[in-house]
């Protein structure tokens, strides 16, 4: 009844493929080092992969928002070192505003809620400010940018070398960049007032849902190369994995897994059905951080030393956990705002609010 | 996990969201007249409210018409199932024939048993209760020593089984006892009989909560005769008839949501505008119980009622044995988070005297904690299962 539909299962199989087959150690080794991976950006936008969910018409790749889903859990898992979630996210806001698609991985921001401020100067317009750890904004090809007009908020695609950047990183050396905006001139044809669903809160929101995302991808490998080496390694004349302290581990970390993913999954499609997504995106979000703060600890403590090294492929996931849960607000902070609007609605209203969709 | 499942498209059809608030007002209305007193921790035995159950339709609502049942589908049972849980309905009287005898008569009874014992559970005048643990066999039920040895037209049932809730108010019970002697196969020579609970040879004692209370049972069986027709399929078939029952009845909202009420009260209790550490042990316990039920959801969505060839058994359409197993190790642990939140919150000494709603919640279901992590499967023993799963075979 809700099992896969055909279309959905086949953009998984060839998504799974095309990943699994470029993603090695040596493209991971060589992302920490250089930031991104070129190489595996032209595979997957030959595959159009970054676009999807956002309409042909507009100059997306067609799909849904929950197709996108299905792909970032797969980018997730492979600990994809490209800004996928970014240009999708982006792209979003562009077409939003009736804005063109630009080529190239895309970045956004601000992420952290700062203004810049847009100005008109003729035909043209130039943007001020200052945007705290925007992800991949050195490595793309364009910034989106959500400015506070004379009229209001207004969206404007931004070339990153006319912009200030000082590049930061994540824990996983993602780039996580400052960037510093000094009247930098965007063509009149390049910004647009910003569509009404297109805010501080809903970009919070979507980055959100997109880590969400990656992270229920990532505890999935966390896990898969955890069952795999308790059934490879010996101690004490037996399989780890024959030992019921280690059993009981990971069966707990099962738990948290199929959690995230149910939880991130359920929020694409609440997102996409355009309900208030607030319970659900918090929610998503929420489980997916705790489920990847239980989920990474379980994971290494059933590796034993060899999984903390860098020869070891464990840290490409737990690494990214790590950084992922405390970017766009982490479950502390999606707690408060979600229980905040609990409360205030009333006891009365918990059941109801709950079982919404 | 879940890979067969699309979390993203998984909403409740027209269908299930109609029955959803017609079983809600229901609820209401009974509720604004008084008509049961609500308990956490153990819910009531409340006959009446149970026939106006069945008068709505609302038992063995999946089974086949002629049954007595309405042909629904899972996902409608279980938003009736969720509703009734959330207002802690008193369902104890119609729990055990509803979720687990009728199901399995209608997958192995025979046709007189579906006949007589379906439509009467339906109408909510037959009650059961199931005989599974004994005094030396409690995860591990494969060593039940209740025996049955052959008699003329029958058979006779000698052995004692413990922790049968409502024995005392149920009339029958299916008892899982060994038929032939253990051949070396633990796994063979187990039977399922239908035994009345007014039968001759038959005892009743309480085993009393440890708050005093009385819903758990051991129950003596001496010498008991037991007709041929009511043995439940085939002899010596009781261990898959009893194992391949367990699967999807271990992930529904009973799982996580038993302690849920007391969590509404809390929130009426901390009111509209909350402090901060209140507002974030709201916002997890709210994160979370939405997670389950998505995963619960999932569950029930791929159990289908069946064509009526096969009379009405239900099918999992993608098998989420594993799965379901994780619902139920998570949903008891978040049970219990309820539990804590509410204490630390409210900073309640908690009295089994309470009468303010708030506070009698909190003591009854502390008390009662301890409870949804043993049956139904162990935690431990779930774990295990789960890990077998995700290791495969090793040696």
């Amino acid at each position: 009844m809700n099992a896969l539909s055909d279309v959905r299962a086949m953009l998984i199989e060839s998504a799974t493929r095309l990943f699994a087959d470029h993603v090695d150690a040596k493209l991971l080794d060589a992302a920490k080092r250089d930031g991104w991976s070129p190489t595996l950006w032209d595979i997957i936008e030959e595959a159009q992969l970054p676009l999807i969910s956002i309409a042909e018409e507009a100059g997306g790749a067609g799909g849904s928002l929950s197709d996108l889903a299905a792909v970032l859990r797969i980018a997730g898992r492979f600990a994809a070192p490209i800004p996928l979630a970014e240009t999708a996210t982006a792209g979003w806001m562009l077409a939003r505003c009736g804005l063109q698609i630009a080529s190239g991985p895309l970045a956004f921001g601000p992420v952290h809620g700062e203004t810049v401020t847009a100005h008109q100067h003729g035909t043209q317009w130039r943007l001020s400010g200052s945007m705290q750890r925007v992800p991949w904004a050195r490595i793309a090809q364009r910034l989106v940018v959500l400015a506070s007009g004379p009229e209001g908020a207004m969206v404007a695609c931004v070339d990153p070398m006319q912009c200030k950047i000082n590049a930061g990183r994540n824990l996983a050396d993602e780039p996580r960049d400052d960037v510093v905006l000094d009247n930098v001139v965007v063509a009149g044809s390049l910004a647009a007032p910003a569509a009404a669903d297109v805010s501080h809160a809903a970009i919070k929101l979507r980055g959100a849902l997109v880590r969400s995302l990656l992270m229920a991808g990532a505890l999935e490998r966390a896990l898969e190369l955890s069952a795999r080496y308790a059934t490879e390694r010996s101690q004490f004349g037996r399989k780890i994995g024959q030992f019921q302290a280690i059993q009981q581990e990971l069966a707990r970390f099962a738990g948290e897994v199929a959690a995230a993913v149910a939880a991130a999954l359920s929020a694409a499609g609440a997102l996409e059905r355009r309900e208030d997504p607030l319970l659900a995106v918090a929610s998503a979000k929420i489980r997916t951080a705790q489920a990847a703060h239980e989920g990474a600890l379980i994971a290494h403590q059933v590796h034993g030393a060899i999984g903390v090294t860098d020869e070891y492929a464990l840290h490409h996931s737990t690494l990214r956990l790590w950084a992922w849960r405390d970017e766009f607000g982490n479950e502390a902070a999606w707690a408060a705002e979600l229980g905040r609007a609990f409360a205030a609605a009333g006891a009365d209203q918990l059941w109801p609010l709950l079982t919404k969709d | 996990m879940f890979d067969q499942v699309d979390f993203s498209s998984l909403e409740l059809p027209v269908s299930a969201r109609k029955l959803q608030q017609e079983v809600r007002e229901f609820l209401q209305a009974e509720i604004a007249a008084g008509a049961f007193t609500r308990h956490l921790g153990h819910t009531e035995f409340n006959a009446e409210f149970t026939r106006k159950v069945a008068a709505r339709g609302w038992i063995g609502m999946t089974w086949p018409k002629r049954y007595g049942g309405r042909e629904r589908s899972y996902l409608e049972r279980f938003v009736a199932t969720e509703e009734m849980l959330a207002v802690a309905a008193p369902c104890a009287a119609h729990w055990f024939g509803d979720r687990q005898t009728g199901p399995s008569l209608l997958r192995y009874g025979s046709e007189q048993q579906k006949q007589r014992f379906l439509p009467a559970i339906a109408r909510g005048e037959c009650y059961f209760a199931l005989g599974m643990s004994e005094p030396n066999s409690g995860s591990d039920l494969a060593s039940v020593k209740t025996r049955a040895e052959r008699a003329p037209n029958g058979w006779r049932v000698t052995g004692q089984k413990v922790w049968t809730s409502w024995a005392h108010k149920a009339h029958a019970f299916f008892v899982l006892c060994r038929t032939a002697p253990d051949s070396g196969n633990r796994h063979e020579g187990l039977s399922q009989l239908i035994v009345e609970l007014n039968a001759p040879g038959v005892t009743v004692r309480p085993i009393r909560f440890m708050n005093g209370q009385h819903h758990f049972n051991e129950v003596f069986l001496d010498n008991v005769f037991v007709p041929d027709d009511m043995v439940v399929g085939e002899i010596g078939q009781g261990w898959k008839q009893v194992t391949s029952e367990l699967a999807f009845e271990r992930s529904g909202p009973e799982r996580y949501m038993t302690t849920f009420p007391l969590f509404t009260e809390l929130m009426r209790r901390l009111g509209t505008a909350p402090d901060a550490r209140a507002l974030e042990m709201v916002g997890k316990l709210t994160a979370r119980l939405w997670s389950l039920r998505r995963m619960s959801l999932a569950i029930a969505m791929t159990l289908d009622p069946g064509p009526d060839g096969d009379n009405g058994v239900a099918r999992a359409t993608v098998d989420l044995a594993t799965e379901a197993a994780l619902v139920k190790d998570m949903g008891t642990f978040y049970e219990r988070e309820i539990i804590d939140a509410a204490r630390l919150l409210s900073e309640v000494e908690p009295t089994p005297d309470a009468t303010d709603t708030f506070e009698r919640y909190l003591a009854e279901t502390i008390v009662c904690s301890p409870v949804s992590t043993i049956r139904g499967g162990t935690t431990q023993v779930l774990r295990g299962l789960i890990a077998r799963k995700l290791l495969g075979p090793l040696k």
